[in-house]
């Protein structure tokens, strides 16, 4: 029997071309990493969804587990896990992250 | 708190021939930018690069000594 749990996140993650889990909400982001992620985006012009998990611990253990990748934000573009900016950052540098929003979004 | 020598064993005992700088972002040593140099981490790619990093330090990390990380991790040749 799948995880209910589980089952939320592959729908959230499906549902938002640009998904963060993190701390606090847009309005109010509770994480400095979670405010650089953000403004990341932010850059881009693309929508993005950030989903608190703070507030929902069982949640957060799952994603833990999901991507053993052990701290938060956590992005998903396009159903893919990419980690924090400390990875967007390089790939950025690399100049792959505009083909891969691109694609994104373009595929809808 | 934890100090950058403390962080660096951690490190070697995953990447012996790891050059570690640690940086401390805020002043309270426990919010650090860790970069890490070691032919360890050849072939891989960033997130697993990434991954290995939080696995040397996971102690500190569980007990709360660090309390944010960021992390660049480069093998020598790719060190500018």
């Amino acid at each position: 029997m799948a995880d209910p749990i589980e089952e939320e996140i592959q729908r959230e993650i499906k549902a938002n071309k640009i998904l963060i889990y993190g701390k606090g909400t847009k309005a109010m982001p509770m994480c400095g990493f979670t405010r650089e992620t953000m403004h990341f985006f932010e850059k881009y012009g693309y929508p993005y969804e950030l989903i608190d998990v703070l507030s929902q611990p069982a949640k957060r253990e799952a994603l833990t587990r999901l991507t053993n990748w052990p701290t938060l934000p956590k992005v998903f573009i396009d159903g893919q896990f990419y980690g924090d900016t400390d990875i967007l950052d390089p790939m950025e540098a690399k100049g792959e992250v505009v083909p891969l929003l691109k694609k994104a979004f373009d595929a809808s | 708190m934890i100090t950058a020598d403390a962080v660096t064993t951690y490190i070697r005992q995953v990447f012996p021939d790891a050059a570690v700088t640690v940086i401390d972002k805020t002043g309270t040593q426990d919010h650090l930018i860790v970069r890490v140099t070691s032919a360890g981490f050849a072939e891989k790619n960033l997130l697993d690069r990434h991954r290995m990093v939080y696995q040397a330090l996971a102690a500190p990390m569980k007990d709360g000594r660090i309390h944010a990380l960021e992390i660049t991790a480069t093998t020598p040749d790719e060190v500018k």
